[in-house]
């Protein structure tokens, strides 16, 4: 249920940025998601297998998707740590910080269109 | 603020790469701003209550009316995927409930909100409540233009379960350890779980309470009035 409310936003998303003729042109989309958003990328790819056999607008089009780690900005330190296990400490300085720079974002990062 | 920031990078061959960095939630959050300028103009304190199915948000609710109707306006939307059960139970204790049925969709959307927000007369409410769909996984990606996100963590489903959904507990404000008067029947670490919560979220404030026995009750009371009364200063 999610996964397919986020591939519709996705797609009115990019009708509402590039207008619906451009779409016709549209080759790959490259989303970003973080591991705190939620999104399992195998199952928005299943997600999104579905919706293009609903919508041929999109048959022809790729997703390629990127998860990226969780990262957090220790103020004190100027430091960035890896979150391990969800424990969100600074690994310079051990203190807590709730920082997050990387890890949340569910982004679309870059589409590729053809353009005859 | 719906603007994009589009650079159109060197064609490769006839492919033209556009970045883009939309975030896929753009449409909501925009509501969600909406919403919160909304309720800064009427000065209404906005609480989204979060939480799994079963943990005990309406029974929270229906404790919170009874002890707060008389000091202060406040209602509560409430959603869920289905039937208006819970809304009923709210009114039973005499305060304003409308409820958001999803129809099979898992948590509550800006949207949503924002189309019932009118049916409610902000004007003259100190406090509304959105009694999120119990679910503590899609709900905490969406802002609801709320001030505070409260989460309930029943003694009954095990003391292990922030770790297990971080991102709900990174984003809370408060959490309430609710169901209390179990814990001596239950193997549940109050200890154990705050430990968990702040290794996520430093900040995360922490009320034990019962809606039964009403143990910390008065806390929690203590604790919305208090916020209702900053909401009204600035």
């Amino acid at each position: 249920m999610h996964e397919t409310s986020i591939i519709n936003s996705v797609a009115r998303t990019l009708e509402m940025e590039f207008g619906e003729e451009r779409i016709h042109s549209l080759e790959r989309i490259f989303l970003k998601v973080g591991i705190l958003s939620n999104i399992e990328p195998r199952l928005l790819m299943n997600a999104f297998e579905a919706f293009q056999q609903t919508y041929p607008t999109f048959s022809k089009v790729s997703l390629e998707i990127e998860s990226t780690p969780l990262v957090i900005h220790c103020a004190e330190c100027d430091v960035d740590s890896e979150v391990q296990n969800y424990r969100f400490v600074c690994k310079s300085c051990g203190q807590p910080s709730k920082n997050v720079i990387q890890g949340e974002e569910m982004l679309i990062h870059k589409v590729e269109f053809n353009d005859e | 603020m719906m603007s994009v920031e589009k650079s159109s990078k060197a064609a490769r061959g006839n492919v033209q790469c556009e970045n883009t960095n939309i975030h896929l939630l753009k449409a909501n959050d925009y509501v969600a701003e909406i919403i919160r300028s909304k309720m800064k103009e009427t000065s209404t304190l906005l609480i989204n209550v979060t939480s799994s199915a079963g943990s005990g948000k309406t029974t929270l609710m229906q404790k919170t009316a009874q002890r707060l109707k008389d000091k202060l306006k406040l209602a509560v939307m409430v959603g869920d995927l289905e039937t208006e059960r819970d809304a009923d139970r709210i009114r039973q204790t005499g305060i304003f409930a409308l409820q958001i049925v999803t129809g099979g969709i898992c948590h509550l959307e800006a949207q949503m909100v924002h189309q019932i927000l009118d049916q409610f007369d902000l004007e003259n409410l100190d406090l509304l409540f959105i009694e999120n769909v119990g679910n503590l996984v899609c709900p905490s990606s969406f802002d609801l233009g709320e001030d505070y996100r409260v989460t309930l963590m029943a003694t009954t489903e095990g003391d292990d379960k922030p770790k297990k959904y971080p991102k709900m507990f990174l984003t809370s404000d408060l959490m309430l350890v609710s169901k209390a008067d179990l814990l001596p029947y239950l193997p549940f670490s109050v200890e154990a779980v705050v430990k968990d919560a702040r290794e996520i979220n430093h900040e995360l404030e922490v009320i034990q309470l019962s809606s039964l026995n009403e143990e910390g009750i008065d806390e929690w009371c203590e604790w919305l009035l208090a916020k209702v009364q900053e909401k009204k200063s600035t």
